[in-house]
Parts: structure tokens; C-alpha cells; sequence
């Protein structure tokens, strides 16, 4: 399955899940639901991209 | 019963928990099972979605031989004990069988349900490990929805974390004479 699939993709159902379960937990009404939880996943990927990005760059550089 | 007010800046909704034990019993045996029996039945579909989606994604993944269990004690045997289950215990009774079998074998009693979740022969788990990523992306999934059963389980129990107020407790008449207390729940 990973030669079809590129490893990274993994990363996708368990950052929408952590963040729908945690804004779940959090709050009862729907929209702050949603809202929280699009927030926190675009906050967890953006981290993640940042920091590949930034191992990519020094990688190169040494 | 226990009613916790959600308080947001949008919405003020009343969460009836009903018995809060129960529930957060009922939420950790199958990760939404505790707020279908509070009647949340959005929240009780989100979680088994996510959850469950997730544990036997992980589980698929893994090929089945990831969930497992064994009776040592780790400080004496660390290359054998399996710390994935801690957190894989919590999904509930899509885990449980591992801690069945694992007892059973413990006890020298042959497995049940066909040794399903029980522990394979050295060989396979070998085989395993050489199998690589979607292995370990498999316990990370299994483990990861155990954990966040636990934030279902707390919210079951207690209501969600953000502007959970109780409703206020009924102020009891005081009689001439006697201190007039207001028992304020935290």
C-alpha cells in the first residue's frame, strides 16, 4: 500500500481526527466545533510543513 | 443527574450528563456509547467516527498483530513489554480482547475467539518489523485513538472543558438564628 500512497498522506486522517475529537471535548455547540477544529488542524499542519520545510533547508545547507 | 450549562460566545446549551459514571463507563467500553446515553447524538457519532475510524484503520494497517498484550513487569523485561497498549486500552472493547488473551496465556490457558489479539508466534512479530512504516503508522493510529477516548471519557463525565458551568444549586431557606449559606459548585 505504500508504493501507492506516499507516507505523508497518513498524517491527514489522524490530524483531522485528533483536532475534531479535541474541539468536541471542548465545546458543545456545532459551529465552534467546526471552527475549532479547522483552526487547530490548519495550526497542527502548518507546524508540521514549518518544520519539514525547515529540516529540508538546514539539511541542504550541511 | 448532573446538568452543566455550555456556556460559548454564540450559545448557551444545557448538557444533561445524567449519571456521569455511567456515561464515562459507557464512553470508554465504545468510544461514543457515553453520549448516545446522554442523548448527545452528533457528539456520540463524531467520536465513534473518529475513534473507531481510526483504531481499526491502525489496526488494518497493522495487520491485526499490533494490539497486544503481556503480563511482565517492565523494569525487568523492557524489550518485551508493550507500552503501545496503554494507550491502545483505552479505545475500549475494540482492545479488550488483547488484555483476554493476554491474561489467559498469562494463566496457561489456551486463547480465545480463534487468538484473536493474542499475542503471534516470535516469527510473525519478526516479520513484522521488517514489514516497516505501515506497521509503526498502524500503532501510532491504534494508540493515538485510544488517548483521545480519554478526552471523550472526560467529557462525558464532566461536560465539555470550555465555559462548563453547573446550573446554579438551589438556594436552601435558612431559619432565624442560623448562617445563611450559598454552597457554590466548582
Amino acid at each position: 500500500m505504500s508504493d501507492q500512497i506516499h507516507i505523508y498522506w497518513f498524517v491527514l486522517p489522524l490530524v483531522i481526527a485528533i483536532s475534531l475529537v479535541y474541539a468536541a471535548s471542548r465545546h458543545e455547540s456545532w459551529p465552534m466545533i467546526w471552527r475549532h477544529a479547522g483552526r487547530l488542524s490548519l495550526m497542527i499542519l502548518g507546524i508540521l510543513i514549518g518544520t519539514t520545510v525547515a529540516l529540508l533547508l538546514i539539511n541542504t545547507q550541511v | 443527574m448532573a446538568d452543566v450549562s455550555a456556556a460559548s460566545p454564540t450559545s448557551r446549551t444545557i448538557v444533561d450528563l445524567r449519571n456521569p459514571y455511567v456515561a464515562g463507563f459507557l464512553a470508554w467500553l465504545v468510544p461514543g456509547l457515553g453520549h448516545l446515553y446522554q442523548g448527545r447524538r452528533g457528539k456520540a457519532a463524531l467520536y465513534a467516527i473518529c475513534i473507531l475510524g481510526l483504531f481499526f484503520t491502525g489496526f488494518i494497517l497493522g495487520e491485526g498483530k499490533i494490539v497486544l498484550w503481556r503480563w511482565i513487569n517492565p523494569m525487568q523485561d523492557s524489550e518485551s513489554f508493550q507500552p503501545w497498549y496503554l494507550g491502545q486500552f483505552w479505545a475500549g472493547i475494540a482492545a479488550l480482547p488483547a488484555l483476554i488473551q493476554a491474561t489467559l496465556t498469562h494463566y496457561g490457558r489456551p486463547t480465545m475467539f480463534g487468538g484473536f489479539m493474542a499475542e503471534p508466534p516470535m516469527e510473525v512479530l519478526n516479520g513484522l518489523h521488517q514489514r516497516g512504516k505501515l506497521i509503526e503508522i498502524g500503532k501510532i493510529y491504534t494508540t493515538i485513538a485510544g488517548l483521545l477516548n480519554l478526552l471523550a471519557i472526560f467529557d462525558a463525565y464532566e461536560g465539555p472543558a470550555e465555559g462548563g458551568v453547573p446550573l446554579p444549586v438551589p438556594v436552601r431557606e435558612t431559619k432565624p438564628g442560623e448562617e445563611s449559606t450559598v454552597e457554590v459548585a466548582q
